[in-house]
């Protein structure tokens, strides 16, 4: 009998103890979900004392596949971000992982503060880039390159700015223009590959650690070179980790919002900025939300291509 | 169980006593934008007096220039507001009034009220035939120079036409003395519309006509446009236009990088300050110039585009007499007196010996506030405002030629407007 009650009362005990959690997230996060859902079917515009309504079907969401060119040129920026992005992370964060896993001296403290980027919160970041890309004199950039005599003493790029890489190049400026990429895009991807970059390798190192050092060893006995046995061995081994970091990073930076706000506000219109714009500056809110949930499906049918690619049973 | 049961008997008894002191004294909750214009040190201090004087108590929140709008409406949406006052901007006016969320003030004010304040401050807030806001922060953009510059190009003083500030501009440039003359924010946010705006108006004319429909894209604005395009494309214009905002076009002008800019009020300080400025002495402030075939259209010869705050009162506000007692206040001739930094809306301290004294150069403000051209009173004003931002911007930055750019403007628009 008293077993029996103490069977019980553990159960009770786990979902007394869960509740808190659950109430918030339904109140913080489920609630406003399910009430965006549903006023992406209206013409939502607020009034004094609440939010008036009108019933209007698919309408928004048409208007965005078919009938708004912003849209989609805004999915490219943001799809360009997202590439550019990921490749320059998997590469840096790579190679600085396969380099962390070799011993040499000092290793254990490169290993601690090669984690300080990703530490630094995103608006710290951005505001901390937005001094070091200053189109003036007093910008940190444009000082390291009169130091080193790259730039001429009374020369200052404006980082910043909406020219065109590769504006000259027959296909690639083209493709550049087609994508809205700017010179300003393209530091701001530097800018926020440096923050990212150490969640990377955390992952990757991680993942490393874990390889036997038999099948090295055996590859080498064997005569493959170090390029085989990273393409190979390694690779093929760190499908799991690379395809948590892909879904992770895609997903975050298909939403990226506060360096491009922060830095250029409107100017470039990545889907999170073009949502805020038309949510809340315009403060149309059925259109807003149609807008959060087509690119919420955007970021989950890529994640579906993922794991279809990259999903295996067995190591 | 019992314990519990005390516990949570406790804590009711305290919050309901807790309910019973926050009502009772009368208290109201204000919101404004610590960016230009009055310090938050300055609000403090009024606030502190009225407090002395009437009992209210009074909370303040200062947030940047651009959260307010979206603070603002959440407090409207809400069915307790957060905020009882609210600082509107006047591209707000006819926004928040058609939608409802603030209260018209016509029954509070005055005849004596409305006399002493100039039909182009008052008209700033008017929206529908009724008034939604007193006139608290007349903000808007004057002419700043380098007279030394001028007088090394050899000409004696400063231009009064667009086209004479041109040929000065050539001249400086020439001789080495400024690489690039004129500095300004032209970066893709609401400072754009404000310059194009009272660029506009120096061409004659205004971006839409009085039945609210735009006009932009012929005439004046056409020429604005390409008066814009021109200072860049012939190198006048500094590129680091179209990434400056205003602090960053101020700082341009103090640190001695350009000879001309348009800007608020707040750079006057700046220019003036020792501390922070290469141009004490150097850098005046006058009347911005206009078109050579728009002389003797306008009184003073001269154009400008207000950049006005208003006290308004939330519509759903449960202490409205409270927070009138306040906006009245805050906006009345005495306090203006004390704090001269801002143009006061007053033509009574305007003219006043007092204000001459404490400002020498009140008489150049108020002609420039009297010729001041408004940003466009529609409801879906912020939309408007970005299509405009948008194409004006594409222009500058030499992806789409003006006239092209204006008349996309012009179709997005009228679509957004429903026209």
């Amino acid at each position: 009998m008293s077993i029996r009650r103490q069977e019980l009362s553990s159960k009770q005990l786990a979902l007394i103890l869960l509740l808190p959690s659950i109430l918030i997230i339904l109140c913080v996060v489920i609630g406003p979900l399910i009430f965006a859902f549903y006023l992406s079917f209206f013409k939502a515009e607020p009034i004094i004392g609440g939010i008036s309504t009108k019933f209007i079907g698919f309408s928004n969401y048409i208007h965005y596949f078919l009938k708004d060119p912003l849209f989609w040129s805004s999915v490219r920026v943001t799809s360009y971000f997202t590439v550019v992005s990921l490749v320059i992370e998997l590469i840096l964060g790579i190679s600085i992982a396969l380099v962390l896993n070799k011993s040499f001296i000092g290793r254990s403290f490169v290993r601690s503060i090669i984690l300080l980027p990703w530490a630094l919160p995103t608006v710290v970041n951005a505001r901390m880039w937005e001094w070091i890309y200053a189109g003036s004199s007093f910008g940190a950039l444009n000082g390291l390159m009169k130091v080193l005599h790259i730039f001429p003493a009374d020369y200052d790029k404006v980082w910043l700015g909406f020219d065109v890489p590769l504006q000259n190049i027959p296909l690639i400026g083209n493709f550049m223009e087609w994508v809205g990429a700017s010179t300003a895009l393209n530091m701001i991807i530097l800018a926020d590959t440096w923050k990212v970059t150490p969640l990377v390798t955390l992952l990757v190192l991680a993942a490393l650690q874990t390889f036997p050092d038999s099948l090295y060893e055996a590859a080498g006995i064997d005569g493959a070179s170090s390029w085989h046995q990273f393409w190979n061995i390694t690779l093929p081994l760190l499908r799991p980790v690379l395809l948590v970091v892909l879904v992770l990073r895609t997903m975050e930076l298909f939403r990226v919002f506060d360096i491009i706000y922060i830095l250029m506000q409107y100017s470039i219109r990545v889907v999170g900025v073009y949502t805020f714009e038309t949510g809340m500056k315009f403060l149309n809110f059925g259109r807003g939300s149609a807008l959060s949930f087509l690119v919420g499906l955007f970021i989950l049918g890529i994640s579906l291509i993922y794991v279809k690619l990259l999903y295996s049973e067995e190591v | 169980m019992r314990k519990l049961f005390l516990a949570l008997l406790m804590i009711g008894v305290l919050l309901v006593s807790g309910a019973f002191t926050a009502l009772a004294a009368e208290e109201i909750n204000v919101i404004y934008m610590a960016q230009a214009a009055y310090q938050p040190n300055e609000i403090r201090d009024m606030a502190d007096l009225f407090e002395e004087l009437s009992n209210i108590k009074v909370n303040l929140e200062f947030v940047k220039y651009d959260e307010q709008h979206e603070k603002v409406v959440a407090s409207a949406v809400a069915p307790i507001p957060t905020y009882d006052v609210f600082s509107l901007d006047l591209i707000w006016t006819a926004e928040f009034a058609s939608k409802g969320f603030c209260v018209a003030i016509d029954d509070y004010m005055s005849p004596a009220v409305k006399e002493d304040i100039a039909p182009a401050i008052m008209d700033a807030f008017v929206f529908d035939g009724k008034t939604w806001a007193m006139p608290f922060l007349a903000n808007f953009q004057l002419f700043f120079y380098n007279i030394d510059m001028i007088k090394k190009a050899g000409f004696d003083a400063a231009p009064k036409t667009l086209e004479e500030m041109v040929e000065q501009m050539e001249a400086i440039k020439a001789k080495g003395i400024c690489k690039y003359p004129w500095t300004d924010s032209w970066n893709q946010k609401e400072g754009l519309t404000c310059e194009y705006v009272w660029l506009t108006g120096a061409f004659g004319g205004d971006t839409f006509d009085k039945d609210a429909k735009p006009i932009f894209n012929t005439g004046p604005g056409l020429k604005a446009l390409e008066f814009m395009v021109m200072l860049l494309d012939k190198g006048l214009a500094s590129p680091k236009s179209l990434t400056n905002d205003e602090p960053a076009a101020r700082d341009d002008f103090i640190a001695g990088n350009a000879a001309f800019t348009s800007n608020w009020t707040f750079q006057y300080g700046s220019m003036n300050d020792p501390s922070i400025s290469k141009v004490v002495g150097a850098g005046k402030m006058g009347l911005l110039p206009i078109a050579k075939d728009v002389l003797g259209k306008y009184t003073y010869e001269t154009a400008s585009v207000s950049g006005f705050q208003g006290a308004a009162i939330l519509a759903n506000s449960k202490n409205k007499e409270a927070a009138w007692k306040y906006v009245r206040f805050i906006t009345s001739p005495i306090v203006q007196r004390a704090y001269l930094t801002e143009m006061p809306v007053w033509t009574s301290v305007q003219t006043s010996a007092y204000a001459k004294t404490m400002d020498p150069v009140i008489d150049v403000k108020a002609k420039e506030i009297a010729s001041v051209h408004h940003r466009p009173k529609v409801p879906p004003y912020p939309e408007v405002s970005s299509i405009l931002q948008r194409y004006i911007h594409s222009a500058l930055t030499g992806k789409m030629e003006p006239k092209a750019a204006l008349d996309k403007a012009k179709t997005e628009i009228e679509a957004v407007m429903g026209l």
